[in-house]
C-alpha cells in the first residue's frame, strides 16, 4: 500500500450543481514531493484541505500510512500544513508561533527550546525569534509558517499555495528553499499551486486538474514531453505550446490558412491511423529558423511575417501569424529578427503532438 | 462534521441562549401574557383574564395619562436643545482653530458623570438659595423656585438633562464631520461656494443620516426619563415630573401590580420600536456608503 | 489655507466656545470647589466670585471627604461596585463572547436566525422587561443577594452583537492552523480569538464597567440591604440623611465620580471610537 491513497475522492458542496473534485485516485510515496497544479477553482486547493480534514470528503477513500482518514479530526491526521496566508498567530512572538504546536502536545520546555531553535537556526530566523509577525517582512512570515510546520515531525506536510504572496524574487529564492528542506527533512510533501513553474522545478510528480478531475499524473517532464491533452500540453511551458487546426490526410497536413506539408514518416507512425480535422501542437523551441542541417533540410519549409519580438537576453521569442493563429518560436539569441520580417521555418516532426478536436485528447500519447 | 458543529455552536451560544431565554424572552413573554390579566404580584392565585380591559384602563388612568404627557413635554423640550446644541457645537468646535482638545472634553465632562450624581449636583444648584438663585439675583432676577414648583420643575430637569447629555451627541457630530470627504469642500470651493452654500449643500446632506440617528436616540432617551425625577422631586411636585417609565416602576415593583405595568410597558415598548422602525428606515438608503466606510476602517 | 476673514472668524469662534464652555461647566466647578468647604463658607462664598473657588488648603481641606469615608459605608459601596463590575466584566465577556463567536464561526443550525433574533432584541429597551426581571428575582428569593443583582446583567445582545461582528472578519486559517498544532475550540477561544480582538474586548469591558458603575434604577430594586449597595444608590442614601452637610454630598458625587474620570481618561480613545462608532454604524 502506499504511503497516501486516494481512492476515487470526490467533493460535493451543498447546493452546489456540480462536484468540485471528482474522482480522484492517486497513489503517494512516502518522501515524495507532489505538486498540484491547475487554473483556479480546478479542485486542487479543495483536495488539499480534504487532505488535511478542514473539508469533509463526499465520496471515496483516503488512506494515510495504511488508516482511513475520512473521519479522522485533522489534528490526528499527522500533517503539519502552511496556509497561503500563514496564518499565523498575530499575538504571538515567532518562536512562540513556531513552538505552540509542540507545547500542546505537552512537551517538555528544554525539548520545546531545542526544537525551535533548530527551527529558527534553519530558516534564518535567529535574530527575528522575539518579533510578532506584524512587524515581519512576507518573506520572514513565510519562514515562521514552514518553522511552524517543520517542527512538529510530521510525516506529511500540506502547502497551500505558500508563495503566492511573494515578490517574483522571493518566490525564486525561497523556492529552492523549500525543495532544499524538503530533500534534508523528508517528509512527503503535497504542494498546491497554480504556477506551473513552481510544479516543474520543486515536484517529483505533478498533478494537473481542472474542473475537479485530473487531467494527467507524472514526473515534470513526461508532462513536458507527452501531455496527454491538449490542456496539460497548453498549461505546462512557457511561452504556451502553439496549437493550429489541421487536416491530415494520408499524405500531407494542411493548415487552415491553405499552407501544406507532407506528412512525415515519424508523425505517420505515431497517428496510429488518425485522420482528418485535429490539433497540431508544437512548442516555440520545437520551430527551428533558416533551416541549415541536412536534417532539417528535408523537412518542407514554412513562410510567415513577423509582427512581434520578446527579446530576453539568452533567447528569444517572435510572434508571427500562421494558420489563422497567432504563434510564437523560441529561437536562440542570434537569431534575432524585425517585425515585418519574413521568417523561414521548419516544424520539428518528432515534437509535433496532435489532438482530437473536441475531446483535446491526445492522439500521439498513449 | 455536522454534527460536531451542532454540538459546538450550541455548547458556545448556549450560555448565553440560558440567560437570554430567562431575562429576555421569558420576560418579554410575560410582559405581553401579564398585559392582559390583572395579575397582582401578591396575590397571584387571583389572576383573571381580562382582555384589553388594561390597555383602555391605562388611558381613562389619570396619572398614566399625565405621566403620558410629561414624558412628551420632555421629549419636546431635551430633543431640539440636546440635538441642535450638538450639532452646533460640533460644528463650531470642528472650524475652531484653537482649544480643539479642551473644548471636546469641557462639554463632553457631564456625560461622563452619572444619573444619580449629575441630580444630586443639580438639587443643590436648583436649590432656593442656591448658586444658580443667587447668580439670578445678581443680575436681578428674583428667586425662582425651579424643581420645587409644578410649573418649573419638569423645564428645570429637561433643561439639566439636556447639559448632561448634549457632550455624547457632539461627539457623535464631530465624528461625522471629520468623515466627510474634504475632496467634496473642494470640489465645492471650484465651483465658488460661499462658507454657508458649503454648510447648506455639503455639510447637512452628508451630516443627514447621522441627523436622523441622533434626533431618533435622543427621542428615545427622553422617552426612558426617569433616574432624575425619581432623585430630584420624586415626580412631584403633584406629579408634575412623574413620566411613562416612572409609573411603570412604580406599578410594577412598588405596587406589585404586574398586569397592569406590563400594559404600560407594551404601550412604551411600542413607542421606542416605531421610532426605531423609522430611524431604519430614514437611514437605509445610506448602507452602500456604509460598507465603504467599514472597508476604508479595515 | 484660511483666507484673513476666515481666520478671523475662527478666532471669534474660539472666544464665544471658551465662554460658553465656562458657563457649561460651572456646575462641575462650583462641585469641586464647594467640596473642600464647610457649609458656612459655602454660604457665605456663595454671593461672590469665591463661589468658583477652591479654599487655601490647611487642616480642614479634606474634612467632608474624610467624613465621608469614616463616617459612612461609602468606602464599601465603592468596593462593591468595583468587585460587581469585574464579576459582570468576565461573565460577560465569556458569556456574550462566546455567543458572538457561535454566531460568527461555527455553522449551527439556526445560526441565521438567532442572529437575526440578537438583532430585533437591540431595539427592546430595559425598561419593558425590568419589572418582570424583579418579579423573577423576588420569586426566586434572591432579592438582596449578589447573585439576584449579576444574573440579569451578564447576557447583553448588543455585545453578542459586537463580538459577532469582530469575530466575523477573523480569518479561518488561523483556526485550522491552531487545529493542527492541537488547539481545541475551547483553547482556541480564550487563547486566540480573545487576544486576536484586544480592542473590541477592550471596548466591551470599558462599557460594561461604566454601565455597572453608572446604573440607577435595577440596583435600586435588587438591593436594600447597606451592605450590598452600589456606589450610585449609597450615594443616594448619604445625600438623602439630614446628618449629610452639604459640602459632604458634594464631596460625595465628586468621589463617586473619579474612578469613571479615570477610566474616561485611561481610554478615551475607545470610548470616542465607540462612540462615533454607534453613530456611524447604526446612522
Amino acid at each position: 500500500m502506499s504511503f497516501i491513497e486516494f481512492r476515487n475522492i470526490s467533493k460535493k458542496y451543498p447546493g452546489a450543481d456540480k462536484n468540485t473534485v471528482n474522482g480522484f485516485n492517486l497513489n503517494i510515496e512516502e518522501k515524495e514531493f507532489i505538486a498540484f497544479v491547475g487554473p483556479s477553482g480546478c479542485g486542487k486547493s479543495t483536495t488539499l484541505r480534504m487532505i488535511a480534514g478542514f473539508e469533509e470528503i463526499s465520496g471515496g477513500e483516503l488512506y494515510i500510512d495504511g488508516k482511513k482518514v475520512n473521519e479522522t479530526a485533522p489534528k490526528d491526521r499527522g500533517i503539519a500544513m502552511v496556509f497561503q496566508n500563514y496564518a499565523l498567530y498575530p499575538h504571538m512572538t515567532v518562536e512562540k508561533n513556531i513552538g505552540y504546536g509542540l507545547k500542546n502536545m505537552k512537551m517538555p520546555a528544554e525539548e520545546i527550546k531545542k526544537k525551535v531553535d533548530w527551527a529558527v537556526r534553519i530558516l534564518g530566523l535567529e535574530e527575528y525569534r522575539c518579533r510578532k509577525p506584524k512587524n515581519l517582512s512576507g518573506g520572514q512570515r513565510q519562514r515562521v509558517a514552514l518553522g511552524r510546520a517543520i517542527v512538529k515531525n510530521q510525516k506529511v506536510f500540506l502547502m497551500d499555495e505558500p508563495l503566492s504572496n511573494l515578490d517574483a524574487k522571493l518566490r525564486v529564492s525561497m523556492r529552492t528553499e523549500i525543495s532544499k528542506l524538503h530533500r534534508e527533512l523528508g517528509a512527503t510533501t503535497i504542494y498546491v499551486t497554480h504556477d506551473q513553474v513552481e510544479a516543474m522545478t520543486m515536484a517529483d510528480r505533478i498533478v494537473i486538474m481542472k474542473d475537479g478531475i485530473v487531467q494527467q499524473v507524472g514526473k515534470p517532464m513526461e508532462l513536458y514531453n507527452h501531455p496527454a491533452n491538449q490542456f496539460v500540453a497548453g498549461f505546462i511551458g512557457s511561452p504556451q505550446m502553439n496549437f493550429f487546426d489541421v487536416d491530415v490526410d494520408d499524405h500531407s497536413i494542411t493548415f487552415s490558412d491553405g499552407n501544406t506539408i507532407s506528412l512525415p514518416q515519424d508523425v505517420l507512425e505515431r497517428l496510429n491511423g488518425k485522420r482528418g480535422k485535429m490539433v497540431l501542437g508544437i512548442r516555440g523551441e520545437d520551430i527551428k529558423l533558416d533551416p541549415q542541417s541536412v536534417e532539417l533540410h528535408k523537412q518542407d519549409k514554412l513562410q510567415a511575417v513577423l509582427t512581434d519580438t520578446e527579446v530576453m537576453g539568452n533567447e528569444n521569442n517572435l510572434y508571427f501569424t500562421f494558420g489563422n493563429r497567432m504563434a510564437a518560436a523560441r529561437v536562440s539569441k542570434d537569431e534575432i529578427g524585425q517585425i515585418g520580417d519574413t521568417i523561414t521555418f521548419v516544424l520539428l516532426p518528432s515534437k509535433m503532438h496532435f489532438f482530437d478536436k473536441n475531446t483535446g485528447k491526445s492522439y500521439t500519447e498513449t | 462534521m455536522k454534527k460536531k458543529n451542532s454540538i459546538m455552536g450550541m455548547a458556545f451560544f448556549g450560555p448565553a441562549l440560558v440567560l437570554l431565554t430567562l431575562f429576555l424572552f421569558l420576560p418579554m413573554l410575560l410582559t405581553f401574557g401579564f398585559s392582559f390579566t390583572d395579575y397582582f404580584a401578591l396575590n397571584p392565585e387571583l389572576t383573571h383574564f381580562t382582555g384589553l380591559k388594561n390597555y383602555t384602563d391605562i388611558f381613562k388612568d389619570e396619572l398614566f395619562v399625565k405621566s403620558f404627557f410629561n414624558t412628551v413635554k420632555f421629549v419636546l423640550i431635551i430633543v431640539p436643545l440636546q440635538c441642535g446644541g450638538a450639532l452646533l457645537l460640533a460644528i463650531a468646535i470642528n472650524h475652531a482653530a484653537h482649544c480643539k482638545k479642551y473644548f471636546k472634553v469641557a462639554f463632553f465632562i457631564p456625560v461622563v458623570m452619572s444619573l444619580a450624581v449629575v441630580s444630586t449636583l443639580w438639587m443643590q444648584i436648583y436649590s432656593p438659595e442656591g448658586i444658580l438663585n443667587t447668580l439670578l439675583g445678581q443680575m436681578g432676577i428674583d428667586a425662582q423656585p425651579f424643581i420645587h414648583s409644578a410649573k418649573q420643575a419638569l423645564p428645570s430637569i429637561a433643561i439639566m438633562s439636556v447639559w448632561q447629555g448634549m457632550g455624547y451627541q457632539m461627539i457623535i457630530f464631530l465624528g461625522g464631520l471629520q468623515n466627510i470627504n474634504p475632496a467634496i469642500y473642494e470640489a465645492a470651493e471650484m465651483d465658488h461656494a460661499t462658507s454657508w452654500q458649503k454648510f447648506k449643500d455639503v455639510t447637512l446632506p452628508e451630516l443627514k443620516p447621522l441627523c436622523v440617528f441622533v434626533f431618533i436616540t435622543v427621542t428615545i432617551g427622553a422617552f426612558r426619563m426617569l433616574v432624575q425625577p425619581m432623585v430630584m422631586t420624586g415626580g412631584g411636585p403633584d406629579h408634575s415630573t412623574y413620566t411613562i417609565v416612572y409609573d411603570i416602576y412604580e406599578t410594577g415593583t412598588v405596587n406589585w401590580e404586574m398586569g397592569l405595568a406590563s400594559t404600560m410597558a407594551i404601550v412604551f415598548t411600542v413607542f421606542v420600536v416605531v421610532l426605531t422602525i423609522i430611524q431604519n428606515v430614514l437611514t437605509k438608503e445610506r448602507e452602500g456608503k456604509h460598507v465603504h466606510k467599514k472597508a476604508k476602517t479595515n | 489655507m484660511f483666507t484673513k476673514k476666515q481666520k478671523r472668524i475662527n478666532w471669534i469662534l474660539v472666544g464665544v466656545l471658551l465662554v460658553l464652555s465656562i458657563f457649561f461647566l460651572f456646575p462641575v466647578l462650583w462641585m469641586l470647589a464647594n467640596s473642600f468647604k464647610p457649609d458656612s463658607a459655602i454660604t457665605a462664598d456663595m454671593n461672590s466670585i469665591a463661589a468658583f473657588i477652591p479654599p487655601m488648603p490647611d487642616g480642614t481641606f479634606f474634612d467632608n471627604y474624610l467624613s465621608i469615608l469614616t463616617n459612612t459605608n461609602f468606602v464599601r459601596y465603592m468596593a462593591n461596585t468595583l468587585f460587581y463590575a469585574a464579576v459582570l466584566i468576565l461573565l460577560g465577556i465569556v458569556v456574550n463572547g462566546l455567543a458572538g463567536y457561535a454566531l460568527a464561526k461555527i455553522p449551527f443550525p439556526f445560526r441565521d436566525q438567532w442572529l437575526l433574533i440578537i438583532m430585533m432584541l437591540l431595539i427592546v429597551p430595559t425598561e419593558t422587561v425590568i419589572t418582570i426581571h424583579f418579579l423573577i428575582i423576588a420569586k426566586a428569593g434572591l432579592l438582596n443577594t449578589v447573585i439576584g443583582y449579576i444574573l440579569p446583567m451578564i447576557v447583553n445582545p448588543f455585545n453578542i452583537f459586537l463580538f459577532r461582528q469582530v469575530f466575523v472578519s477573523l480569518p479561518d486559517d488561523v483556526y485550522e492552523a491552531a487545529q493542527l498544532d492541537f488547539c481545541g475550540p475551547v483553547k482556541y477561544f480564550f487563547t486566540m480569538v480573545l487576544p486576536m480582538s484586544k480592542t473590541v474586548v477592550a471596548t466591551v469591558s470599558v462599557f460594561t464597567f461604566l454601565n455597572i458603575w453608572n446604573d440607577y434604577l435595577w440596583p435600586s430594586l435588587v438591593f436594600t440591604s447597606s451592605d450590598l449597595l452600589t456606589a450610585q444608590i449609597g450615594l443616594n442614601s448619604i445625600t438623602s440623611n439630614d446628618n449629610t452637610t452639604m459640602g459632604q454630598t458634594l464631596a460625595v458625587i465628586t468621589m463617586v465620580t473619579i474612578p469613571v474620570i479615570i477610566i474616561y481618561s485611561l481610554f478615551s480613545k475607545q470610548i470616542v471610537e465607540g462612540v462615533t462608532s454607534t453613530g456611524s454604524k447604526e446612522g
